[in-house]
């Protein structure tokens, strides 16, 4: 469909270029009787027109329409095709090289563009690759090496020294199923133009969903949740935003030093619906405020041992599924301190309740 | 002595995944019975009668969706789905094939226990007719009076629409279960699922929520299966 009017679109501004390009040397036949002027206009034409297209095919057909008008009204005999005159069939051959050589210089110098783009793309996707893998390894080395001490010395470690293992060991399993969930999703929107699956999602149901996840993983941590009175749906992938309410909670569970209130807000802003996760804590650093949703892909201030830089990672997560659902995400210091992370989504409907 | 414990079923083709599985049942006193595949289930499943089936998806022999639909052929055995597949869409299929719940990998034990316990709680609702005094339906605080068709919280009446009784209703009939929107559509409407009815559907549970006071994130009466469906809890 899309690939179906980018195909048009094309074609028309092929013609459209052809047509100025002819009246123009119209223009200047009828104006300076002059002809030298005429295949450097034409040339010039079918230039843009490859820098523009994405199919060869417009290229060569206007160089080769080029070579057809400059024989059949610019030279003479007037306004017919004379293909026996030795000198204009030469003049013929020579115009439809260069212009073909312009064509093709022209569309391997706009494919080279398009091969950057793809290769920052699989830099990004090198630096995640990097970091995960590194962050997967302190975890293991505590879930494989506190079973194998249990295994060993199951008779002489004493009960409390169990628990502590065992613990360890959920609490590092726990952290690896989060990033797996991570890594799921980036791979789900980060490849570009997929496109994600939306249904309709009513909001009290998503926070309903999202609340009752973050509290089967922080029992203890209590979420205010504000949302608005009306019945209001959002065309979302449901999975992937509950992911992404819930990595904003989790970074401020782990990153607001002296928390004491954590707020989840839902306001309506034109038609778009604003999440904001709110909390009273440390608010973020400002060096970091510019860069915080890309902070891993940058492959810059990873500490050789750092461990939570599987927040770093989440928020990467989440600027990538919300920009796969075409919103904005935003982070910002409240003037009474602590830090606000939020992000925007299309409403879809919106009705006041009877 | 072992004839009163309730059998369970468990189907999963990961050693590792049926000995925790079975190690967690047998200490929470349920008796198992293990398959790695579709077809010893099959023949475990008519030999033990067992009481409820706990099954992954991914089998090697084939799909465990296929072994619900046999399953569902002859019994009414609670069936609990547990897989890696998190796809709104892979729930459906196995919900709508009969599947009493859905439980996705990696799982917490405590989870699948309390799915466990509201999966045999609800098998035993279907077959005996209706707990309690045969026309009323409690659910802890909430009660339901089929004949006099009406919700009371507490002592307070709810003062339901009549489709959002029917489907109050409909949900308290199969607490304990997961029933997909197409399925509360087809009972309550009586008309096939397109996305205008599952929108009027979602209206309707807005307004059950608001007037029965549920809050968002409180654990309470109806769960939330986002673009799956509803379940009215059996347990708390």
């Amino acid at each position: 469909m899309n690939k179906r009017s980018k195909y048009l679109s094309d074609a028309l501004f092929s013609l459209l270029v052809m047509s100025l390009a002819f009246a123009l040397n119209m223009l200047i036949q009828y104006i300076f009787s002059i002809q030298t002027l005429i295949p450097m206009i034409f040339v010039f034409g079918v230039f843009l027109i490859s820098f523009r297209t994405e199919s060869y095919l417009f290229g060569f057909s206007a160089s080769l329409l080029s070579v057809l008008l400059v024989n059949f009204a610019f030279s003479f005999p007037y306004f017919r095709f004379d293909l026996f005159t030795p000198e204009l069939l030469l003049s013929a051959v020579i115009m439809l090289i260069i212009s073909f050589l312009t064509c093709m210089v022209t569309k391997k110098l706009s494919v080279t563009e398009k091969e950057k783009a793809e290769n920052e793309k699989e830099q990004l996707r090198a630096n995640l690759l990097r970091a995960v893998s590194h962050d997967l390894r302190t975890p293991l080395t505590t879930i494989y090496g506190s079973c194998s001490a249990m295994i060993e010395n199951f008779s002489s470690l004493t009960e409390p020294q169990l628990l502590k293992l065992l613990s360890e060991v959920k609490q590092d399993s726990e952290w690896l199923m989060r990033m797996v969930e991570n890594l799921l999703s980036i791979t789900k929107v980060g490849t570009g133009n997929v496109s994600i699956n939306k249904f309709d999602v009513v909001l009290e149901e998503l926070i309903d969903s999202v609340i009752l996840n973050f509290n089967k993983r922080y029992p203890e941590q209590k979420v205010s949740v504000e949302i608005p009175d009306e019945f209001i749906s959002i065309g979302m992938d449901a999975l992937l935003i509950e992911q992404v309410i819930i990595n904003l909670l989790e970074n401020a569970v782990f990153h607001a030093k002296g928390m004491t209130k954590l707020i989840l807000r839902v306001r309506v802003s034109g038609k778009d619906a604003v999440f904001e996760v709110i909390d009273n804590g440390c608010g973020i650093p400002k060096d970091k405020l510019s860069s915080i949703f890309g902070g891993v892909l940058s492959g810059a201030e990873t500490p050789a041992d750092g461990r939570r830089n599987n927040m770093g990672i989440g928020l990467t997560v989440c600027s990538a599924i919300i920009a796969a659902h075409g919103g904005q995400v935003f982070a910002r210091n409240s003037q009474n301190g602590g830090a606000v992370f939020g992000f925007t989504l299309k409403i879809a409907e919106i009705t006041d309740e009877q | 002595m072992s004839n009163n414990k309730y059998k369970i079923l468990v189907v999963d083709d990961e050693k590792n995944i049926l000995s925790l599985i079975s190690t967690v049942l047998d200490t929470s006193g349920y008796q198992t019975v293990t398959a790695t595949g579709c077809g010893i289930a099959e023949m475990l499943f008519s030999s033990h009668h067992p009481d409820l089936v706990i099954l992954d998806l991914g089998l090697p022999d084939k799909d465990g969706l296929t072994f619900i639909e046999w399953v569902r052929k002859t019994s009414i055995t609670p069936v609990i789905v547990l897989s890696a597949r998190n796809s709104e869409a892979d729930k459906i299929a196995a919900l709508d094939l009969g599947a009493n719940d859905y439980v996705t990998k990696p799982f917490g034990t405590g989870e699948l226990l309390a799915r466990i316990r509201a999966a045999l709680r609800a098998g035993h609702t279907a077959s005996d007719g209706n707990t309690q005094s045969g026309d009323k339906l409690v659910i802890s605080e909430l009660v339901i009076d089929y004949p006099a068709r009406s919700v009371y919280l507490g002592n307070r009446e709810i003062r339901f629409t009549q489709t959002e009784y029917n489907i109050v209703a409909f949900l308290a009939e199969n607490a304990g279960k997961m029933m997909t929107y197409s399925s509360i559509i087809k009972a309550v409407w009586g008309e096939s699922t397109d996305p205008g009815s599952i929108k009027k559907l979602q209206v309707n549970m807005a307004n059950i929520r608001k007037k029965l006071g549920l809050k968002p994130g409180e654990q309470s009466y109806i769960v939330n299966e986002l673009n799956v469906g509803y379940r009215m809890r059996n347990t708390r």
